[in-house]
């Protein structure tokens, strides 16, 4: 509901104008995620509220020097309200979700906050344990480190040798980037930089980093800092592939989100995407087995095949060494 | 009369008040009660208690004097205040990127955690621009769960209540109701999962929160005690990172795959916590896996195309084997079969 988002808001604003005389619009309308016009809508209506009988003399006093936004005779709002225990819970669950999502290198301050809000508010009815109990969330501690670097890289604008491994065209490469954010989504770290052999601003998964170097090189960050999330990382090619899935697989292809049409085919299911990524998308279907087939193109089909032969040749090798 | 107006009002009438403040005071004091008719007053403030209680506020009902005949309301303020807590430059950009996985959504309870940041930014002032550098290059994308039905399920979980919701599982085209006692959720490879023990079923059990097609329902009233006790030696670790290839009894298998050294690092980051790894002269690498169900682990190795090879034991070599030879049945290359 709107009008309980804002009462919050105003009754965090309040204390912090409080404590933070002569805050910038700008700095208010970050902190508290609002327009410019909704903040002084805001502030109108602080400017209006006080204690009975609302004389001049009871009012809240707020006032604007230039740019710069000033509150007294609010004592009694000096403080923000305390938190409902499902806050307490949420902002717990949510600092232990980030240790195990990012790791500790990247947030060194993190279990020091845990430990200051458990002391200074207890935990209630939900013990601290309790919380290691009921949520667990798959460690990204391997590559914390790789992420801490990368972190530190983007904050200081220094540009990275890395050393990466790209599961599209399946090869290794070396590259210089210049790394501007890093994006967790679809359970995997993402780093979108400006990539100098290609010229253009791409998108990288993190554990698919083999080893990186932060250069001493600065680099001017673009004016706009956007991330449109990984997902367009499979598709978008020239390549029209279509597959068809047999019964057993179809409720798995459904669930892909890289089909840009599905339909059935008794209970088969033929899905069409869009790719420049054969490598991949060949490999993909490896794992499929022989639930899928290839109806087009061609040159998906024989890679597939020629692929298949190179696999088999492992296991005949083998065999006959068995033998001897 | 704005509704925030009358309520800061309020809350700021009752925190200063000394003695508790009578509904009469109440009613004749702020503006937007004034007016209303003495019935609707009631109505209004009785809506105006109850919302604010929920959001926390704590109101108390009190005698106002001695004789205990009249009540009155009041904020104690030790109540009502948050405990000022100080941190540091680190803790507050720890608590920045906080605020940033909540505002993503990924985690239940984010929208609560967002409610309690916004609280706290008093203490933490103006940390995107004074935080280690000004600036936080980490983001969270939306989950394709619902943060509700996390939430739902999570909060169930920890207040041990059975729930309600309908099921389409992998593999099969209909949906069906299932009732389980959640454990706990977990979170992998970019999915949600809730554990419980399944009364279908009649054991414990992963669900992956994706495919539960309704809303998550209690199956008792909230007010009855919890609805079940978790086992003592349950422990979520254990079925939190089952892979594909661990699921279902009957065969088991210790297998050996081998992966070249251009990927070898790439199983290890993703794997070696979980499975022993050793790296092999060359830089490839040996990985000795726990096998029960032979088709998601041939489906496993052979992701990784000619860069990985079952080493042992011959049964599943020759079980990947077959696999390829039913590929190439069907790209067409029966001539070289």
């Amino acid at each position: 509901m709107a009008d309980a988002a804002r009462l919050r808001r105003l009754l965090s604003l309040i204390p912090y104008v409080l404590k933070h005389q002569g805050a910038t619009f700008d700095e208010l309308c970050e902190v508290f995620e609002v327009s410019r016009s909704q903040l002084v809508d805001d502030l109108n209506l602080i400017f209006l509220c006080g204690q009975p009988d609302y004389s001049p003399a009871d009012l809240i006093d707020v006032f604007i020097d230039e740019d710069r936004v000033f509150i007294g005779m609010a004592d009694y709002f000096a403080r923000p309200l305390r938190f409902t225990p499902a806050e307490l819970s949420g902002l717990y669950l949510a600092c232990s979700a980030l240790a195990r999502l990012a790791g500790a290198p990247v947030s060194p301050g993190l279990s020091s906050v845990m430990e200051k809000i458990r002391d200074a508010l207890g935990m209630g009815e939900l013990p601290p344990d309790e919380v290691e109990r009921s949520l667990e969330l798959a460690s990204h501690a391997a590559e914390g480190e790789i992420l801490s670097e990368l972190t530190r890289a983007c904050e200081e604008r220094l540009a990275v040798d890395m050393e990466y491994y790209s599961y599209g065209r399946d090869e290794l490469t070396r590259r210089r980037v210049n790394p501007l954010s890093l994006e967790f989504g679809m359970g995997h770290w993402y780093l979108r930089a400006w990539d100098e052999p290609s010229g253009e601003v791409r998108v990288f998964r993190v554990d698919r980093v083999k080893e990186l170097t932060v250069s001493g090189e600065r680099f001017q960050p673009p004016d706009e800092e956007v991330f449109e999330g990984p997902y367009g990382a499979v598709g978008g090619g020239e390549i029209t592939v279509r597959l068809r899935f047999a019964p057993a697989l179809a409720g798995w292809a459904r669930e892909q989100p890289i089909f840009s049409s599905v339909e059935e085919e008794g209970a088969f299911l033929v899905c069409t995407l869009k790719t420049d990524k054969l490598s991949w998308l060949e490999r993909e279907l490896l794992s499929c087995g022989a639930g899928v087939e290839v109806l087009e193109p061609r040159e998906l089909r024989e890679g597939l095949r020629r692929r298949v032969e190179r696999i088999l040749s492992l296991y005949a090798e083998k065999k006959k060494r068995g033998g001897t | 009369m704005n509704k925030a107006e009358r309520l800061i009002n309020l809350i700021a009438m009752l925190l200063e008040a000394r003695r508790p403040v009578t509904l009469e005071r109440i009613r004749n004091s702020i503006p937007g009660y004034q007016q209303a008719s003495v019935p609707s007053f009631k109505r209004m403030f009785e809506r105006d208690k109850s919302e604010l209680r929920e959001m926390g506020v704590p109101i108390r009902v009190e005698p106002v004097d001695a004789f205990g005949e009249e009540m009155g309301y009041r904020i104690p303020k030790e109540e009502y205040y948050l405990p000022e807590i100080d941190f540091t430059p680190e803790e507050k950009v720890a608590l920045l990127l906080v605020n940033r996985l909540a505002s993503g959504g990924v985690i239940p309870l984010s929208r609560e955690a967002g409610s309690a940041l916004l609280k706290l930014s008093p203490d933490l002032g103006d940390v995107g621009r004074s935080g280690r550098t000004g600036y936080a290059p980490l983001r969270f994308a939306h989950p394709a769960e619902s943060l509700e039905t996390l939430t739902t399920l999570w909060e169930a979980s920890v207040r041990r209540r059975t729930v309600r919701f309908t099921y389409r599982s992998l593999g099969s085209s209909q949906s069906q109701e299932r009732s389980i006692d959640p454990y706990g959720l977990y979170f992998d490879r970019g999915a949600w999962y809730v554990v419980g023990y399944c009364h279908l079923r009649g054991e414990v059990r992963s669900f992956r929160v994706s495919r539960i097609e309704s809303q998550v329902e209690a199956v008792s009233t909230p007010d009855k005690g919890p609805d079940f006790a978790r086992p003592e030696d349950f422990r979520l670790r254990e079925h939190a990172r089952i892979l594909p290839w661990e699921f279902e009894e009957g065969t088991h298998y210790r297998a050996e795959v081998r992966f070249s050294p251009r990927i070898a690092w790439l199983v290890e980051r993703d794997l070696g916590d979980v499975y022993p790894f050793r790296y092999l002269k060359g830089g490839g690498g040996k990985l000795r896996v726990t096998v029960r169900n032979e088709d998601a682990f041939c489906n496993w190795v052979l992701s990784f195309a000619e860069d990985a090879e079952v080493v042992s034991p011959p049964e599943l070599r020759s079980k990947v084997r077959d696999r390829l030879l039913e590929i190439l049945a069907m790209a067409g290359g029966d001539e070289v079969g």
